[in-house]
């Protein structure tokens, strides 16, 4: 990716590029593609889902327009500034940041907006957000595992093993992974889990140490931080990466978001999707064979599950067959129903069966 | 009222009508007895009909005259008392028609003259005499001045209560600084509690008469209230029209009748009415006819079958005539008789007229009148087989009585009556309605079967109620109805001529027949020369003048009738500016160029503003009916010869379909106007808005930008002029060339006019224009720039000389200047 000074550089060619279309006599305007499902594609070669060719376009033509882009430049000033401090900075941070400066026309009625906008920028300069130093207010996703890592940080590098070194919670995934070097691993795979619940569950049964896995923490749908390490096992560690979610269609976003890319980020597919990365369950087909527990879908889930059936990134065999026939039985189970058979079913009989079946033990 | 100066007519109508009837008390009575008809039910509105009649008078008199209307109206406060004065520039008044036009209550009138007039309006003049009279038992005081002469003359005008005669007190010179005119001074019990609504009534005077200048003064104002006028234009003349025969009442035709020198009732109605020629007289006078002779009933002359024999009952009648001539006579009666599938009495005749006359060329045998008419006879019985001694027996023998089946009406009204029944009746019912019909078609008088339309109606019902009795067989009203048709259609007008003119308008009946077949006769619409309106440019005139608004409006639809009478709806709308925004429109009322003061609700403009749904037109009206609100003033006028009011008052008008249809045509078409404005309006105050936002963030935008990057501030105007699609005039100045940049970024053809001032003498221009005004040089070009286009406009200079340029041809805000 790029350096720091090559981030600030993007950010001054945009300004320019802004200030190169008033000196023509030009309406100031910036190209994105456009950020809808239907405007997704395969990329053949990377084997992501990445951005097709329909762009829109912020232009200063409109009221609405020209207060984005006069945003987009008092952020492009402070975010250049920031990376001449070295300093870092949150989203939330940048949106109340907002009020200080001096013109009210600049200032983000909301965190949406502003957030929307750091994301224009990385599309348009072709940065990451993690190389203007913005980050995410918190992470919360976890490491356990065989794994010796360095990490640099603030306060000098440290070394530490994601199972020797670190308690009952893991290892805490820092808001830029590529800060992470990895020194040595006794790993087979990765285990990718969407509750934290059903994370204490795999941890306290010893799952980690009894079948060497790196068990990593999603917390609801990933940080980008999460997405990218977990990017990093598969490629630079080559291991095979496992999701366990829900079993419901949330939870299967959640699974295509560390598989495909998500949508409002297609623009970094590349750097952090997984596509090699599998789908363990709750699948459907477990509802049904192993007689969980569980809830009749929702006329939102119903509606989420037929949008899925039209999402290119669903648009497989297996999702299709496993859709139609959630739809089909009605019901939606979560990972913990699997505690309905006892607290170790889960480590002792489903992850090992399920995993069997996959190739991956 | 008539205006003072003109010629009163001869014809005194129902108001002379009206003080007639009242001879028995004094008119002082009839006046305190009526004055809430007048207009004086109280001391406020008193002094506004006062003003209002005056004013009329005086501009109708001036117009008449053909002066622009410069009219002085003054109120003063003599402790309990009020003076009015009212001066005009008319022509003046001598002393021999002063008494008549101030004197005499109710004279004059001019209720059925078919002409545009205010006079229609109000009762007059000389109620107002009168009432300053009673109340304050002071004379009307009246200076006149008639044009070219050096001195004017003053009169003092009592009216003897008892006899209505005026009487003239004083009579003598005096001078007068108006060159001509007239002056009239009132003083009465009154007081100002109606102060608004002289002001309306003067102020919507004014818009509606802008070619008036009027001044008022009263008590109450610091400063005279002065309403200058807009135009030079008089009104255009009006002339009078005859009546229209759909617009005639039965009174005015008695009187018509009796005061017309024409003898048949066919040149009457062609002398005395508009739109009636020979033919439309002639289908008056046929329908006179059937209503007043009635038709004669046709019966079928007999087939060969029938024992009945015309040939033989006209040879029976004929004697001396000769063998051969009576054989002749006979056949060829019988013969076209015979040839006709239904025939009436006068028919007969006519036949038997005219075979007489072919007979007689061929014979020379003379068939004198009594052959004639026994020949008639006879063929008429052998027609109809009644008559002669037979008389004694038919229509003795009552109802139900058999002797009537040997009747041939019988089988005659069977048929018509069959074919116009439903085919359920059964036979009995339908032969006993034949009967019963024949036997009262027999008791009719004469042998002609002579019956109108109402009596045959009374008749048919008669006999249905009859049948329902005997024969418990019902004819309903559709039926009866249907019997009716059946038997008139195939009656004939009679050949009578009708009436004299004289005779008819001695009797009532006739002359109410003759009303009624006026208006059953399809006759052309009355021409509209006899109307004036004010026209749609002088009614934004006087919009203008009287309201400053940001916008108006106006149109004038064409002539339309109602009942006989022509008239034409103007309509105006003024909208924003001064006028207050809070509360409903202002409504301003007219009729005949007169404003209505009192009684907007009762009116039918009112109820047809209120119809309307403004909101379509782009103005607030809460719940989507009602008068809207905002702010604008509607205004409307009606021009007729006889506009309808709901009330002797005449303070609103009625609700006539025909009128309130065009009023509604009339305010969506100048409303359609006001739409387009607002919307307009509101795109440029959006645009405005929008190049606010912009002109103020693109340069903090560019601003920051420059800063970021480290470079000047760059120069936006060109993308502020691209973004508003606007028109920009940018100067460049290299050396001594001096360059404007016209660019159009609008998606319409821009016609610009540039005027570059110059404080040093351009030369070498491209195209353009200048002008050495006092040192400073006025470049002047007129650009076509099509839309997305550009135009250089250059010219060379000498020096560092001052430049200011000024662009016209587009509205400022689509304007972008940086010259």
């Amino acid at each position: 990716m790029t350096t720091e000074s090559d981030a600030r550089d993007e950010l001054i060619d945009l300004a320019a590029d802004f200030y190169d279309q008033f000196a023509a006599g030009n309406i100031p305007e910036m190209t994105l593609p456009t950020r809808t499902k239907s405007n997704i594609q395969y990329d053949e070669e990377s084997g992501v889902w990445t951005y097709g060719d329909r762009t829109s376009t912020r232009s200063a033509n409109s009221v609405r327009g020209a207060r984005k882009l006069l945003k987009a430049a008092y952020t492009i000033e402070f975010l250049a500034n920031q990376l001449d401090d070295d300093r870092s900075s949150t989203l939330r941070e940048l949106y109340y940041l907002s009020e200080s400066w001096d013109n009210n026309e600049a200032q983000f009625s909301s965190q949406d907006e502003s957030n929307d906008l750091v994301e224009d920028l990385e599309i348009v300069t072709g940065v990451t957000r993690e190389d203007f130093h913005m980050r995410p207010e918190e992470s919360g996703a976890k490491v356990m595992g065989p794994l010796e890592i360095r990490e640099q940080t603030n306060r000098g590098d440290r070394e530490i093993h994601c199972q020797l070194d670190v308690g009952q919670g893991g290892y805490q995934i820092p808001n830029n992974p590529d800060t992470i070097e990895f020194l040595d691993n006794d790993a087979e795979f990765v285990l990718c889990v969407e509750t934290g619940g059903m994370r204490d569950r795999l941890v306290e049964n010893g799952f980690d140490e009894e079948h060497d896995a790196l068990v990593v923490h999603l917390g609801g749908q990933p940080a980008r931080a999460t997405r990218r390490l977990t990017k990093r096992f598969r490629d630079e560690l080559d291991l095979p990466v496992v999701v366990f979610t829900d079993g419901d269609p949330w939870s299967y976003r959640i699974y295509g978001s560390v598989a495909y890319g998500s949508i409002k980020s297609a623009h970094l597919s590349k750097y952090l999707a997984t596509p090699e990365a599998r789908f363990i369950g709750i699948q459907p087909e477990d509802i049904v064979e192993y007689d969980l527990p569980s809830d009749p879908l929702s006329d939102s889930d119903i509606n989420a599950l037929e949008s899925e059936l039209e999402d290119p990134r669903f648009q497989t065999d297996y999702w299709e067959e496993q859709i139609e026939l959630q739809l089909d039985i009605g019901k939606k189970s979560e990972q913990q129903s699997l505690a309905s058979r006892g607290l170790d079913f889960v480590t002792d009989t489903y992850l090992p069966e399920r995993l069997g079946e996959m190739g991956v033990l | 009222m008539t205006s003072f100066q003109s010629t009163i007519g001869d014809e005194e109508g129902i108001a002379e009508e009206l003080a007639e009837g009242q001879r028995e008390i004094s008119i002082a009575e009839f006046f305190e007895k009526n004055k809430h008809m007048l207009g004086f039910d109280s001391g406020a509105r008193g002094l506004v009909t006062a003003v209002k009649e005056a004013v009329d008078n005086a501009l109708d008199a001036t117009e008449e005259a053909g002066v622009l209307p410069d009219i002085y109206i003054e109120i003063e406060e003599l402790g309990d008392y009020y003076r009015l004065v009212i001066e005009d520039n008319g022509p003046g008044i001598t002393k021999e028609q002063l008494p008549k036009v101030f004197g005499k209550l109710l004279y004059g009138s001019r209720f059925h003259k078919r002409e545009q007039n205010r006079g229609q309006q109000g009762i007059g003049i000389s109620a107002a005499v009168l009432y300053s009279q009673l109340t304050s038992g002071q004379p009307a005081k009246i200076t006149s001045r008639p044009k070219g002469q050096s001195r004017a003359q003053y009169f003092e005008l009592i009216i003897d209560t008892d006899t209505n005669e005026p009487e003239i007190q004083a009579d003598e010179e005096t001078t007068w600084d108006r060159p001509h005119g007239t002056r009239i001074e009132l003083e009465m019990e009154a007081n100002m509690r109606a102060r608004q609504q002289l002001h309306d009534y003067v102020k919507h005077t004014a818009v509606v008469n802008p070619h008036a200048r009027l001044e008022l003064r009263e008590p109450g104002l610091d400063e005279p209230l002065k309403f200058e006028r807009a135009t030079d234009e008089l009104p255009a003349e009006t002339e009078e029209i005859r009546p229209h025969p759909h617009g005639v009442e039965l009174g005015a035709l008695i009187k018509m009748l009796e005061a017309t020198e024409s003898y048949s009732v066919s040149g009457f109605l062609q002398e005395e009415f508009t739109r009636v020629g020979k033919k439309t007289a002639d289908g008056v006078i046929d329908n006179f006819r059937d209503v007043y002779y009635g038709r004669e009933l046709s019966w079928s002359p007999p087939r060969a079958h029938d024992d009945r024999d015309v040939a033989s009952a006209v040879a029976d009648a004929v004697a001396n005539k000769g063998a051969a001539a009576t054989t002749a006579f006979a056949d060829g009666v019988a013969e076209t008789v015979g040839n006709n599938d239904r025939v009436t009495r006068s028919a007969v005749a006519e036949i038997v007229d005219n075979t007489a006359e072919t007979v007689e060329d061929e014979t020379g045998k003379t068939f004198g009148g009594t052959v004639r008419e026994n020949a008639v006879d006879a063929a008429w019985r052998a027609v109809t087989g009644l008559g002669g001694d037979e008389d004694a027996d038919s229509g003795e023998g009552g109802d139900g009585a058999d002797d009537a089946d040997a009747s041939p009406l019988v089988s005659d009204a069977y048929a018509l009556v069959d074919e116009a029944t439903s085919t359920r009746k059964d036979d009995e019912a339908v032969q006993a309605m034949a009967e019963a019909l024949a036997r009262r078609f027999e008791d009719l008088d004469g042998d002609a079967f002579r019956v109108t339309r109402d009596d045959l109606e009374r008749l048919v019902a008669d006999a249905a109620g009859f049948v329902a009795e005997q024969h418990d067989a019902t004819f309903g009203e559709t039926a009866r109805e249907n019997v009716v048709e059946a038997f008139w259609s195939r009656a004939r007008t009679v050949p009578d001529d009708p009436p004299k003119v004289k005779a008819i308008g001695g009797d009532r009946d006739a002359a109410a027949d003759l009303l009624e077949a006026m208006r059953t006769t399809d006759i052309l619409a009355p021409p509209t020369g006899c109307l004036a309106p004010i026209t749609a440019e002088l009614v934004e005139a006087g919009l203008r003048k009287e309201y400053d608004a940001d916008f108006y409006a106006a149109a004038t639809r064409d002539a339309d009738v109602h009942g006989g009478d022509p008239f034409i709806v103007e309509a105006g709308i003024a909208y924003g500016g001064e006028i207050p925004a809070e509360g409903s429109v202002e409504l301003l009322r007219f009729a005949n160029r007169v404003p209505l003061v009192y009684q907007r609700g009762a009116c039918a403009t009112t109820d047809v503003i209120k119809q309307i749904g403004w909101r379509n037109y782009g103005l607030d009206q809460p719940g989507g009916s009602g008068m809207p609100n905002g702010p604008a003033v509607i205004s409307i006028h009606v021009a007729s010869t006889n506009v309808p009011f709901t009330s002797e008052s005449k303070d609103a008008l009625a609700n006539v379909p025909e009128i309130e249809d065009e009023i509604e045509l009339a305010v969506r078409e100048a409303a359609r106007e006001l739409k387009s404005y607002l919307s307009k309006r509101r795109s440029m105050q959006q645009r405005r808005e929008k190049q606010d936002v912009l002109g103020r963030i693109l340069p903090e935008m560019a601003d920051k930008v420059s800063e970021v990057t480290g470079r000047p501030r760059p120069d936006i105007d060109g993308a502020l002029a691209r973004i508003m699609n606007n028109v920009s005039v940018e100067r460049e100045v290299n050396g001594e060339t001096v360059t404007l940049v016209v660019e159009n970024h609008s998606d319409v053809n821009e016609q610009l006019e540039i005027t570059d001032i110059v404080s040093t003498e351009p030369t070498d221009l491209s195209d353009g224009t200048v002008v050495d005004m006092d040192g400073e040089w006025f470049v002047q070009w007129k650009p076509d720039v099509p839309s997305g286009d550009e135009r250089e406009l250059t010219y060379a200079v000498d020096g560092d000389p001052e430049f200011e340029v000024s662009v016209g041809g587009v509205e400022t805000e689509k304007l972008t200047v940086n010259a």
